[in-house]
């Protein structure tokens, strides 16, 4: 794929996203012409580029919808959830294109045939109103009179914009103007060619320009577009029938080149004002010259006038604020390779324990000058961590804002009601961590829409409101991140979850257990306590999974439930996954990492303790029952131990519990090497990690020390 | 760091020969080869960090330059018990193919490195139908060199990530001598 | 002292010749500070010729140069006035008075062929 072709795949899929958000908005309720707008131009920028690469079957199947969403602009089509349904798998299908573009193939004839299929969806649409626009039209003007009067002219309005290659296809614009010439009258043209590139990069044989049109004719609306019936699928076309009202030439406004314009040629070119007009209004405006604070804006005196109305006034300096906020946001944002940052940050990985290694030799060498020198140094390395880190940080809401589809299309496959509510979409975490997010969260999403929210009837019925409300949100507590997904459905029956859990033998039948692991239970391999599959969640692939692809990401997740209110999932996941600051202890000859967020504090195992831990699991901290693991016996260490043993008490998910370990090492800065896929099942080790010496240390994941220690504690306390 | 001191390493360049060139090796007193392209590099053996409640066969791991690398005793994973460690044992570094098509590097314990030897395919047998020492599937074919044959080893399945995931994940589950046993 | 260059137009200016008459006369523009085209032999001009005279006048305004279109042939005349783009070059049309007949009675005869 050369870097055009890379620019398109990318700038598609993000103008996708957001055809697809303004979508679902519409479906909310938001039909309004700046929604509209904004899907028109998504496909409108997506052809357009589509044109650019040459790539025929994304310009052909996008010039349908463009089309369709052009009548939708100019109000001959209206919104319903039908058509929304249809313009939704229009944009999948997109995404689907733009996939081939980006795997260098052509379309299969799968993709072809479900292509034809929504082209013929569209035209179906594009049809109907056609006979009837006339008459949409005028009814349309009663109803629409909210958004503004009508305009003064007695003219059409007739707006093109000619695609590149009609003067390659023999079609010459000059020919159209003619013919409609022949119609009626055209009593003012404006021509646009800002849409001519830089010198370099003009073809001189594609067409760049546009014109707007003012347009005088007996003729009927069907009969104008007739004109261009051979350039249908090469030109934008808007027709706007005399009396047209303020909202569509808003449309048209928004429309234009995106180009730097003075708000007045915006209004001129629009057709909404006269050049005399607005010669007249500046005349006006440098009239009062002197203090330019003082001055009026050209746009106030076209409305002081009358020349023009607030909202047409309005919609053009949009516009132009739209065209000048583009030029900043641009300069401001770089793109950068995802690869080249990995890079980075590897090579800043290695600078760390690099410099951890100098930083050893030089308290080794005692001098004073050196150590001080290499302290400098360490510090700097830590900050240029930091903020290499932080490049890669990204805001959680894009992720959650996919959700919105999912919620949609699952909803209305259940025939539940169901919003979708985000907040906290600003917390930043790691992009490797966001993306491996994906899966779980999908799951525990499905999860509540399918399991957890009631169809209406039930809700009604319970006395909740009938539409289920989903929550997802995010915050930041403690160096990790937590995302909660909260539904308002019926909750988990906790005598239905034990019930099962002892039929399937998970717990014994004398166990007593606390709610919170009673919930968590659900997480247990093949534990599903839904009464029938559908074809949402409960494929077989249970809540374990998402328990260990959380757990891969040295995240946990916990569930917590009331029966009638709902469940809260709360997934606890680190920030980052490249380095974390580590607690260094000493194991027989080995040295392991323990993350040092989770240690609490270390305190020395005394003879007395050492004596009675022999038999039992646990010792008494101040007075509180801490259970531990002797990390010697864990790791089958043979050689014998030394004389002393420290406990270091780390904590997880609000449970403490004590490590066993030969030596305190110390604070230690830990870039973790991933250990290969040999690895992935290993209990107890979450990573590894190179120490200044050149030696590899593992990290513990103290996550599952926890859950064994509780293993523990349990065939103890059922003993 | 102390892993930079490197034996031999043996170019990569795309050459055709290489096609038929294999690095010929002793596991316990027995020759075997493996073919140069999916090697690496050889270094000495040294600096390993034992990674716990892994089967005997997985030694542990290094630090190759920044990564880091398991090493894998061949010996023990053909159940002939451990590589004892001397002056000449050393790791070769294997690139095979991981379970989601990415590469991975593996290191090899091997007794010690003899030679680089141009096999043509003509000398190759295809592996016996039994009578090996060795599962079948780990050998890529019989070499005949100097009138004697040697193993060609097939890295891709002998290192198979696969299969030695699968094999820590027992010895999790179980004590580690049985699941040498199983191995 | 300005540089002065005068070239001419000798074909028509239509997609057939559009790409080499760019060149040509961005190339002529960027030798000189004020260029005269001469259009007196254009017999035939579509949308693709204007587009390179609005080019050409864009890349001149942009460099601060200046750029003259004179002797407009019919075919130039008629196409800058269906664009309403005559204003934008600024330079002076003679309009004879016979060729101005000539148009409109051109405009009538179509039309009529168009209602028979």
């Amino acid at each position: 794929m050369d870097a055009i072709q890379q620019a398109f795949v990318v700038e598609s899929r993000e103008l996708l996203q957001m055809m697809e958000d303004k979508l679902l908005q519409m479906e909310g309720g938001g039909a309004d012409p700046d929604t509209i707008n904004a899907i028109f131009r998504a496909a409108h920028t997506i052809k357009g580029g589509a044109g650019v690469i040459d790539c025929k079957f994304i310009v052909e199947f996008t010039h349908v919808l463009e089309n369709l969403l052009d009548e939708m602009r100019t109000g001959t089509v209206t919104s319903d959830r039908e058509l929304i349904e249809v313009l939704l798998a229009c944009s999948d299908q997109l995404g689907t294109l733009i996939g081939c573009v980006e795997s260098e193939s052509e379309p299969d004839d799968d993709i072809n045939k479900v292509s034809l299929s929504l082209r013929d969806k569209l035209q179906h649409y594009l049809r109907i109103p056609s006979v009837t626009s006339h008459e949409v039209a005028l009814s349309g003007e009663n109803v629409h009179i909210s958004v503004g009067g009508e305009m003064e002219s007695d003219n059409w309005h007739i707006s093109l914009r000619f695609g590149p290659d009609v003067l390659r296809k023999g079609m010459d614009p000059a020919s159209f103007m003619r013919y409609l010439m022949e119609l009626g009258k055209i009593v003012h043209l404006t021509t646009l060619p800002d849409a001519i590139p830089d010198a370099i990069d003009m073809d001189a044989e594609s067409c760049y320009l546009g014109f707007e049109i003012s347009y005088q004719s007996e003729a009927d609306k069907s009969r104008i577009e007739s004109v261009f019936d051979f350039v249908r699928d090469d030109c934008v076309v808007q027709i706007w029938p005399p009396h047209s009202k303020l909202a569509d030439f808003i449309s048209s406004i928004e429309a234009l080149p995106e180009d730097t314009m003075r708000l007045g040629e915006i209004l001129i070119k629009s057709g909404a004002l006269t050049r005399n007009e607005l010669d007249l209004a500046l005349n006006t405006q440098s009239d009062r010259q002197g203090d330019p604070s003082s001055q009026p804006k050209i746009g106030d005196v076209l409305v002081n006038q009358g020349a023009v109305t607030a909202e047409v006034v309005e919609a053009a300096a949009v516009k132009q604020g739209r065209i000048n906020e583009k030029k900043t946001i641009e300069s401001q944002l770089i793109r950068v390779q995802a690869a080249k940052l990995d890079q980075l940050i590897d090579l800043v990985g290695e600078m760390v324990i690099a410099s951890a290694g100098a930083n050893m030799l030089a308290r080794k060498s005692g001098e004073t000058a050196l150590v001080e020198s290499t302290s400098v140094i360490s510090m700097l390395v830590e900050q240029i961590r930091d903020s290499t880190l932080q490049l890669r940080m990204v805001q959680i809401g894009d992720s959650f804002t996919r959700f919105q589809r999912v919620v949609h299309d699952t909803s209305r496959e259940l025939g539940k009601d169901i919003e979708l509510v985000i907040s906290g979409s600003e917390a930043e975490l790691d992009k490797s961590v966001v993306e491996k997010l994906g899966d779980p969260l999908m799951h525990l999403v499905r999860n509540a829409l399918d399991h957890g929210i009631e169809l209406p009837e039930v809700r009604t019925a319970k006395g909740k409101p009938a539409r289920g409300t989903l929550r997802l949100n995010a915050y930041h507590e403690s160096g990790s991140i937590v995302i909660e997904i909260i539904d308002d459905g019926a909750g988990m029956n906790r005598e239905k979850i034990l019930s099962k859990a002892h039929e399937r033998e998970l717990i014994g039948p004398n166990q007593t257990l606390s709610d919170s692991e009673i919930y968590g239970l659900i997480f247990e391999p093949g534990f599903s306590t839904a009464d029938k599959v559908t074809n949402i969640s409960g494929r077989g692939v249970g809540l374990d999974v998402v328990k260990r692809n959380i757990t891969a990401l040295r995240g946990s997740v916990e569930v917590e439930s009331h029966e009638g209110v709902g469940s809260t999932f709360r997934i606890r996941l680190p920030l980052t996954l490249a380095i974390i600051d580590g607690f260094l202890v000493g194991v027989g000859r080995a040295s392991y990492v323990i993350p040092l967020g989770t240690v609490v504090e270390c305190i020395e195992l005394s003879e007395k303790d050492r004596a009675e831990t022999l038999s039992r699991q646990y010792i008494n901290l101040r007075g509180e029952v801490l259970p531990f693991v002797r990390m010697r016996e864990q790791f089958e260490v043979a050689e014998p131990g030394g004389r002393r043993e420290n406990i270091v008490v780390v904590q997880y998910a609000g449970q403490k519990i004590g490590l066993v370990v030969d030596e305190l090492m110390g604070e230690f800065q830990t870039v973790i090497k991933p250990l290969g896929s040999i690895f992935k099942h290993i209990k107890g080790i979450g990573g590894s990690t190179i120490l200044g010496s050149g030696d590899v240390a593992l990290i513990l994941d103290v996550q599952s020390l926890v859950a064994l220690a509780a293993v523990h504690q349990n065939r103890m306390q059922a003993a | 760091m102390s892993t930079a001191n490197n034996l031999p390493v043996i170019a990569q360049a795309a050459n055709a020969a290489e096609d038929h060139q294999y690095l010929t090796f002793l596991l316990s007193g027995e020759m075997f080869a493996i073919a140069i392209l999916n090697i690496k590099e050889i270094i000495e053996y040294g600096n390993l960090t034992i990674v716990p409640m892994m089967p005997g066969f997985i030694r542990g791991v290094i630090n190759l330059r920044g990564s880091v690398v398991p090493v894998v005793d061949l010996s023990a994973r053909f159940g002939r018990g451990k590589t004892e460690v001397s002056r000449r044992t050393c790791i070769v570094i294997i690139e095979v193919a991981g379970s989601d098509e990415s590469k991975q590097d593996i290191g090899v314990m091997v007794d010690s490195v003899s030679e680089v030897l141009e096999i043509p395919r003509s000398e190759i047998e295809p592996p016996p139908a039994f009578g090996a020492k060795i599962r079948v599937d780990f050998i890529h074919g019989m070499g005949k060199v100097a009138g004697k044959f040697v193993i060609i080893l097939d890295a891709d399945r002998v290192l198979s990530v696969d299969e030695l995931s699968m094999l820590g994940q027992a010895a999790g589950a179980m004590p580690a001598a049985q699941a040498e046993a199983a191995a | 002292m300005k540089s002065q260059h005068k070239t001419s137009i000798s074909e028509d200016m239509t997609i057939y010749n559009a790409a080499a008459q760019k060149q040509m006369l961005l190339d002529a523009l960027a030798d000189c500070d004020e260029l005269d085209i001469d259009l007196s032999q254009v017999s035939e001009m579509d949308t693709a010729g204007l587009q390179i005279l609005l080019l050409t006048k864009r890349e001149a305004i942009k460099a601060n140069k200046t750029v003259r279109l004179s002797a407009h042939s019919k075919a130039v005349t008629e196409l800058l006035d269906l664009y309403n783009m005559a204003s934008y070059f600024g330079d002076p049309m003679v309009i004879m008075a016979s060729e101005h007949t000539a148009v409109s009675e051109g405009k009538s005869e179509h039309k009529a062929g168009l209602y028979l």
